[in-house]
């Protein structure tokens, strides 16, 4: 199975799933539409582009493959451990945010983002979090009063 | 037509030039787009208030077809999609030692498409908004059905996969209050989710956190730019001649390109080379460093981006995801697009459309002195310049509704776009999905009400007929179109 045929997988689990947790809304009649009708529709809808992705997923391989004729070279690639890193890290901030406030969460983050993006050492990162967490509360939270964590 | 002068008050004239600042930085930066840029800033402009506030997101959206074009000429790279084109013949003409010439060339050219633009925006604006008064649910149900099938016709290179991108932004979009009965839907008790998702939190994640993620598994780009003197930025009279029809061809196209959903910017600038490879008295020398290579394209990506003002402005419906985020920001600021506007806040209307004659001027501007300067933006280090773009895109998110659960959804839009972005899915089409979603739920159920639970009734009338038939033809054409391709290669 290639890339595409598990995509095509996977968005056929989520239709089901969705079109599962729609059934408890009532579809009524078409007269007097119920809440349940455009999630049916959609989630029907998703399945059958999900089954034709599925079953074209070879051809457009295939086609692929025939009009670059190999002549545009996939650009080198680094590695993609650092973004799963960073991606956890969000997740952390996210569940942190409430309790540890914006400027403590947000200096973390930016240390933690700028060390995996390619920051030397540790005191370039740390002046780094301190200038753009210290600017955004300065210009969001005091001057344009806009509430934040 | 006299609010038209309300651009020229102090306040607008400084969102105007912030806007067209800001966008120009971010046509320069490579990653992040004008959508994202335009979502990470509308906490900012709701202070504003709507006319100033979206003077400045509108700014933001066409000063970023300028900037794109500054460093695709000098460094090859190119600042967002719309000017990839420009770099075929605009980094070679740069590598001649032309580089000022075509970049003044390219900035002329989106000036002239601009300003054309307008003038058509404002003269067909009223027209297709008087137009659009007739419309019923129906009609527009059938309006939106019929973008969404040529959004997904023309975007990215799967049908398959944009629709189904198209369908899990209506699905996203069912999440919370139902628009017409109040049913709360899909929110599994969570708080926060009742009001919906945030269009900020999921287009902020989207559009700035998942490039953050991309851009750490892409080659950096090359740091070294070309530095170009002010005295060299005049084309020869040979250069500008040759620049004219290309520029006119690119403006009238583009307009037109940019009437319909989809990335019209993109298109537009690609479909004006393809016409002047075929067209152009000097189509041989296209690929090598031909001025028509420059003009054509940069004519077509902003009159591109002004035609997708008309049916944001007078039917209510964004094509793209950067008018998306207008719309976005027009409902926060209590000012709704469509028909009515025009009725309702008439300042805010011609406002708008008078900030882009200004914002035009003030680009043509800005960008012909200070294009060292803006060529220079594009050779800060992401390490430096992308835990910013997360820090602004958790206030935007955060800010939408003051709810932690919007920073959980531009979190998860982040990593969802990340992984589509790795398997060749475009966050476009759900963007657009999630933003039409509530329209196309509404104007349906409206319309079956009405018609007593008649299905006939949505293609009762001529318009809503019309626009359903090409949607249907729409749906089948690419499948016919490539069956006739296979029986005619058989036949030879």
């Amino acid at each position: 199975m290639g890339r595409d045929h598990w995509s095509a997988a996977g968005l056929a689990l989520l239709a089901i799933g969705y079109l599962l947790a729609g059934r408890r809304y009532p579809l009524d009649t078409l007269a007097t539409p119920g809440p349940g009708l455009v999630p049916l529709v959609a989630g029907v809808a998703l399945l059958a582009v999900a089954i034709w992705l599925f079953i074209t997923a070879n051809r457009a391989g295939l086609a692929d493959a025939a009009t670059t004729g190999g002549l545009i070279e996939p650009a080198p690639r680094r590695a993609a451990g650092r973004p799963l890193v960073l991606a956890a890290a969000l997740v952390i901030y996210a569940a942190v945010l409430p309790a540890l406030g914006f400027v403590v969460s947000s200096f973390a983050l930016v240390v933690v983002a700028s060390r995996l993006i390619g920051a030397a050492g540790w005191w370039r990162p740390a002046l780094l979090a301190l200038g753009i967490t210290g600017v955004s509360y300065l210009l969001f939270a005091r001057w344009l009063g806009v509430p934040l964590p | 037509m006299s609010d038209l002068f309300v651009a020229l008050t102090p306040a607008n004239l400084l969102a105007c030039f912030v806007g067209t600042v800001l966008g120009t930085i971010v046509g320069v930066l490579p990653g992040l787009g004008p959508a994202g840029a335009m979502a990470l800033v509308l906490p900012l402009t709701i202070k504003l208030g709507p006319t100033a506030g979206l003077i400045m997101l509108a700014g933001i959206y066409y000063g970023a077809m300028y900037g794109g074009s500054t460093t695709s000429i000098l460094v090859n790279v190119p600042g967002e999609a719309a000017s990839v084109v420009t770099t075929i013949d605009g980094y070679r003409l740069a590598r001649k030692g032309r580089a000022g010439a075509a970049l003044a060339v390219a900035a002329i050219a989106s000036f002239v498409a601009g300003t054309f633009s307008v003038v058509a925006l404002q003269v067909a604006a009223p027209l297709v908004a008087r137009a659009a008064l007739a419309f019923g649910p129906a009609e527009y149900f059938a309006l939106g059905l019929l973008g969404l099938v040529l959004l997904a016709n023309l975007t990215g290179r799967s049908r398959a996969k944009s629709l189904a991108m198209v369908l899990l932004g209506v699905m996203l979009a069912t999440i919370g209050m139902d628009p017409l009965g109040g049913a709360v839907r899909f929110t599994f008790d969570l708080a926060g989710a009742q009001a919906g998702l945030s269009f900020v939190a999921v287009t902020t994640g989207l559009f700035g956190v998942a490039e953050v993620l991309a851009s750490m598994t892409e080659p950096e780009a090359a740091s070294a730019v070309a530095r170009v003197k002010f005295r060299e930025l005049y084309p020869s009279r040979e250069e500008l001649r040759r620049s004219v029809p290309p520029m006119l061809r690119g403006t009238v196209l583009g307009f037109l390109v940019g009437l319909m959903p989809g990335p019209a910017a993109t298109i537009a600038s690609f479909v004006s080379y393809g016409v002047e490879k075929k067209v152009s008295k000097h189509r041989a020398e296209l690929g090598s460093g031909a001025i028509e290579g420059v003009a054509g394209p940069e004519a077509a990506n902003n009159a591109a981006a002004g035609g997708g003002m008309i049916p944001l402005l007078s039917l209510g419906l964004p094509f793209t995801p950067s008018t998306a985020v207008l719309l976005s920001g027009m409902l926060l600021m209590s000012v709704t697009p469509g028909p009515f506007l025009l009725r309702d806040h008439p300042r805010v209307f011609w406002g708008v459309i008078g900030s882009f004659y200004v914002g035009n001027v003030m680009l043509l501007l800005l960008n012909l002195p200070l294009v060292g300067l803006f060529a220079r933006i594009a050779t800060i280090p992401p390490r430096y310049l992308m835990p910013a773009v997360l820090v602004l895109c958790a206030v935007a998110a955060y800010s939408d509704n003051n709810n932690i659960f919007d920073v959980w959804v531009m979190v998860a839009a982040g990593i969802a776009g990340w992984a589509m972005r790795a398997l060749d899915f475009s966050p476009a089409p759900l963007v657009l999905g999630l933003v039409l979603g509530p329209m196309l739920e509404r104007s349906l159920l409206q319309a079956l009400t009405i018609a007593r639970g008649d299905i006939g009734g949505l293609w009762a009338s001529w318009p809503a007929a019309g626009m359903l038939v090409a949607a249907a033809l729409a749906s089948v054409a690419p499948a016919v179109s490539a069956l006739v391709r296979r029986m005619s290669r058989r036949a030879v």
